[in-house]
């Protein structure tokens, strides 16, 4: 699960990379930059719906430090 | 000053302003020097007079550069420099954020193994630190700044990454707005954005006060302690510079400045809003949950 969580995180990072390829390629006439920024608040959201799905059914667990787990 | 022509590159008659930052860095790193190298506590005014400088450099640069993007000075050539600055701007940002969490990597998955014998590192284990467990979180195995507990990433890291994402969606609607000329949906759009903002960092500055008061974790708390407060210090440090630029911007647009068809200062904007938004969803996944 942490490997898809780190997936989509590269989606994100793409797309967000895509926008700033517009933004400086596109000199503001296309609807790219903003298109691909749509995208990647779509994903985000995704992401962040999945991690609390990915934690309610403890597929995922925050970790503790380590001098708790001593006896 | 002569309208803007297609061939020649626009230059301003009197640039003051590079000169007056200049004086306004000297002074901030002398003083800085100053407060550093004396005996005695050194005064800490010099170096606030030098940020004062900056700042009022800013404002005085910043807003010619407004008037005369809005006098209609600027041509194509102009207009890609201003987007190549942005580019390498983001391109330090992209590195700054990289080290911290380079450090975090390197960190958590070799130098705390090693420390607590994995691999090769048995003998280091053995000599240095007998007993000591390489495992993350740690406070390293001298227990650096004592035994602190951990923020529970499901309350209030949640609830700022949710604050952060609904402004990530905010200033989406109010750049489609900006884009079907939509003003007063843009400039709402903005405040909304900035005040999610303000209550993310409002809430950051919260978790920062739980955390040094009750769960004793501080910068000091060995290698967990300092990534996680150098990252999300960091970080917070760029949602405020986020929410002052689009501020700004939103004062920009209720002035009636950009065109549907030419606001590169809003989409620079909106672009870092959206990046910083992305390191916080990194720092949520890595530094708290995983």
């Amino acid at each position: 699960m942490k490997y898809l969580i780190i997936v989509i995180l590269l989606f994100i990072l793409f797309s967000l990379g895509s926008a700033m390829f517009y933004l400086v390629k596109g000199k503001g006439q296309s609807q790219n930059t903003v298109r691909f920024l749509t995208v990647r608040v779509a994903l985000s959201v995704l992401l962040f719906l999945f991690i609390i799905l990915a934690a309610y059914m403890g597929w995922i667990e925050p970790h503790q430090p380590n001098f708790l787990n001593r006896p | 000053m002569s309208e803007a022509s297609k061939d020649q590159y626009y230059v301003p008659h009197l640039a003051k302003w590079p000169i007056v930052g200049s004086i306004g860095l000297t002074v901030t790193v002398l003083g800085a020097i100053n407060l550093l190298n004396s005996e005695n506590p050194g005064t800490p005014w010099v170096m606030y007079l030098g940020l004062a400088i900056i700042i009022w450099m800013m404002f005085g640069w910043f807003g010619e550069v407004v008037k005369e993007s809005e006098e209609r000075l600027y041509n194509t050539q102009v207009d890609t420099s201003f987007r190549m600055g942005m580019i390498w701007f983001i391109f330090s940002e992209v590195m700054f954020f990289a080290c911290f969490f380079g450090a975090l990597f390197y960190a958590r998955n070799f130098s705390v193994p090693w420390l607590g014998g994995e691999g090769t590192g048995l003998a280091t284990n053995e000599v240095l630190y007998p007993g000591y467990e390489g495992v993350w979180p740690t406070n390293g195995p001298l227990d650096l700044g004592g035994q602190f507990t951990l923020i529970d990433p499901y309350h209030l890291p949640l609830v700022n990454t949710l604050l952060l994402l609904a402004s990530s969606v905010t200033i989406t609607i109010a750049h489609h707005a900006l884009r079907a000329n939509n003003r007063k949906q843009t400039v709402i759009w903005l405040i909304a954005t900035v005040l999610l903002g303000a209550i993310f960092i409002f809430y950051q500055a919260e978790e920062y006060v739980i955390a040094y008061q009750e769960y004793n974790l501080k910068l000091s708390s060995g290698i967990y302690g300092s990534t996680f407060f150098m990252l999300t210090g960091f970080h917070g440090m760029h949602v405020t510079l986020g929410a002052i630029m689009i501020s700004v911007i939103t004062v920009r647009v209720w002035r009636g400045h950009f065109r549907p068809e030419s606001h590169f200062g809003f989409e620079a904007v909106a672009w870092y809003w959206h990046f910083v938004d992305v390191v916080w969803l990194g720092l949520f996944i890595f530094v708290y949950i995983i």
